[in-house]
This record gives structure tokens, C-alpha cells and sequence, in this order.
């Protein structure tokens, strides 16, 4: 179903992106509340399926999935300032950033990786990445996902020193 | 019409319609085609000042239903579209996005605003230079706030004009 609302929502890009007149959407119903919630609170930096042309901006298509290798990289995500302290509750939170890391995700996601629930982000969003250095955090964290999960390169090209 | 309207039908028909609707209505939401309809979201009221005078017709008014949130001056103006840059002005790759209410279906609606850039700011009139605020928050709310300048995600950062694309219905 979230696949079946990702393709019709791939198909109204495609026209918001042609260079003709825009017609209504092809598909009148809305896309589910977790990929609606990440449509407005995340989808205009990050891409409104994942992937972004900026630098500026990480991408998370096929990749956001690598950091559930690691306890520590389960836990960046909700605890990343603008995750942690997005308006929306904890059960809304668990939704969005499961539909990120296993729809947006795809095959970077782990075997067997749990999805979040409310209790798990209530935990990590309460303590929310702004006492640490976050690019240098980042950094540290996306080199030994590399190094010793197979991720891919281009999880570290979101890196200010590139 | 109404000669024609009473030509087959009466009162009393009415009535006993009437009648066996309102006798029917307790058990019609427990079909499936009540269930579907009560799950489907009632129709949104203007509830801003925008929603109130927007206008689906002309693309060059600030009051157009899709700049509800558009700040800056229109692509529309500039030799672009509502959702199109004008030629020599790229995209910018990142945006802002809000929701506006179309006044046609009384529908929301997502909308991604991007700008275009690359180009020096358009002339266009100030009647073109809109500040739709809806849903938009403080500059310390970054993410939701609609003064930044999309370009700097872009080659160049020179900010020209902005778009409102058309992404999904929001409800």
C-alpha cells in the first residue's frame, strides 16, 4: 500500500516537475499520514522521495537504512535535533522514521532491523544531539558504517570538508 | 422546471421517501459504503484570510489558491509558470512546503515552493512580490519558516523568482 501511494506520488512529480501546465493530481486520495507527515516536515530539504541534487542536504534513499547496523546509528537519527524536536508525538515520530529508513531506505535497511516504536523514540528524542559537535558526531559514526557495515561511500558525501 | 419537476412527483411520494430515508439512516453507516464515506475527511473551511479570497483562476495574483505561502515574486510574472522557471533560472534542489486549500473542491493541498535562481531578481511589478504566511512559523522555527532563500542549495545562489508546485492532496 505505502509502495502503491509512493508510485502515485512519483507519478504527480513527474508532472510538477514537467515544464507543462500543472493538471490535478492523478490520484485524488492523500498519501498515508507517515509519508504525509515526512512530505511536510522533512521532504522539502531532503527530497520529496528521499533523494536531493544538494550537497547541503543528505540523502536518504538507499542509504538512511545503513545506520541501523548500530545501536549508536539507531539512535542518531531520532535523536537529530530537527528529528527530536519535530511537532509531532512520539507515535507520529515512530511512523515517519519508519517510513524513511524501510521505504526510503530499501536495501540499505539490515536483516531483521525492528522497526521504531513510540516507547524507543520517546527514550532517544529526550536526549537530542545538541551537546555534541554533530558534524564532526556524524562523521565518526558514517566512517565505521562504512568501514565495518559495507555502506556505501556516498553515505559520507554529506561532509562540509567535500 | 418546476412544471416539469411536478409533473411526476407528489407530496405524499416525498413523504414516504422521506420516510423510509430517515428509517434507513441508523443502519446505512453500517454498510461498507457508509464506512468508506464516513472515513473520507469532511471538506475544510477557509480558516485564514488567505483561504477566504483565494482564486483558482489567474496565476499572476497573489491571491492565486497555490501561493498561500509563497513569499517573493512570482515565476508566473517573470516569464515562468506557477510551477516552472523562467528560461536561464534553474530549480533550487530544496524547498519549502506547506499546504493551501484549493477554494474549487475545498481540498488541501501539498505544495512544494521552490525558488528559482541563478538569475537576478526579477522586475516584475510589486504587485507580483507576494507574502502568502500560512502554517508558516518564525525564522527560529527554520524548517517552517519561508523567508530563506531556497538557492543556497544551488551553483548559484542569486535568487530570480518563485514557483508553487503541485505535490499530492494533504487530506
Amino acid at each position: 500500500m505505502r509502495r502503491m501511494a509512493a508510485l502515485a506520488l512519483s507519478l504527480v512529480l513527474g508532472y510538477a516537475n514537467s515544464g507543462s501546465a500543472e493538471p490535478a493530481p492523478a490520484e485524488p486520495t492523500a498519501p498515508p499520514r507517515a509519508q504525509r507527515d515526512y512530505l511536510l516536515a522533512c521532504g522539502g530539504c531532503h527530497g520529496l522521495l528521499g533523494a536531493t541534487q544538494s550537497k547541503a542536504v543528505p540523502q536518504l534513499k538507499g542509504l538512511v537504512g545503513f545506520y541501523l547496523n548500530t545501536p549508536e546509528g539507531r539512535g542518531y537519527l531520532p535523536r537529530l535535533p530537527n528529528v527530536a524536536f519535530a511537532a509531532l508525538n512520539d507515535q507520529e515520530l515512530a511512523a515517519v522514521l519508519n517510513y524513511v529508513v524501510f521505504d526510503l531506505g530499501g536495501a540499505s535497511v539490515p536483516n531483521g532491523a525492528k522497526p521504531y516504536d513510540a516507547a524507543e523514540v520517546a527514550r532517544w528524542r529526550a536526549r537530542p544531539l545538541t551537546e555534541v559537535p554533530l558534524t564532526e558526531y556524524r562523521r565518526r559514526l558514517v566512517a565505521g558504517l562504512i568501514a565495518r557495515y559495507r555502506a556505501p561511500a556516498t553515505l559520507g558525501f554529506y561532509d562540509h570538508r567535500d | 422546471m418546476t412544471r416539469t419537476l411536478a409533473g411526476y412527483t407528489s407530496r405524499r411520494g416525498f413523504i414516504s421517501r422521506l420516510g423510509m430515508a430517515l428509517a434507513a439512516a441508523p443502519v446505512l453507516p453500517l454498510l461498507p459504503v457508509g464506512r468508506s464515506a464516513a472515513a473520507e475527511p469532511a471538506p475544510a473551511s477557509p480558516s485564514t484570510d488567505f483561504e477566504r479570497y483565494a482564486q483558482t483562476k489567474d496565476d499572476t495574483q497573489c491571491n492565486y489558491w497555490k501561493y498561500c505561502a509563497s513569499d517573493g515574486v512570482l515565476c508566473s510574472c517573470c516569464g515562468g509558470g506557477s510551477h516552472t522557471c523562467p528560461p536561464g533560472a534553474e530549480p533550487s534542489p530544496i524547498s519549502w512546503i506547506g499546504t493551501c486549500l484549493n477554494p474549487d473542491d475545498k481540498r488541501s493541498y501539498i505544495i512544494a515552493y521552490r525558488d528559482c535562481c541563478g538569475k537576478p531578481a526579477c522586475t516584475a511589478g510589486k504587485e507580483c512580490w507576494c507574502d502568502g504566511e500560512d502554517r508558516e512559523l518564525p525564522v527560529y522555527r527554520s524548517p517552517l519558516n519561508n523567508d530563506i532563500i531556497w538557492c543556497f542549495g544551488n551553483a548559484s545562489a542569486t535568487y530570480h523568482c518563485s514557483t508553487a508546485a503541485l505535490v499530492s492532496v494533504a487530506n
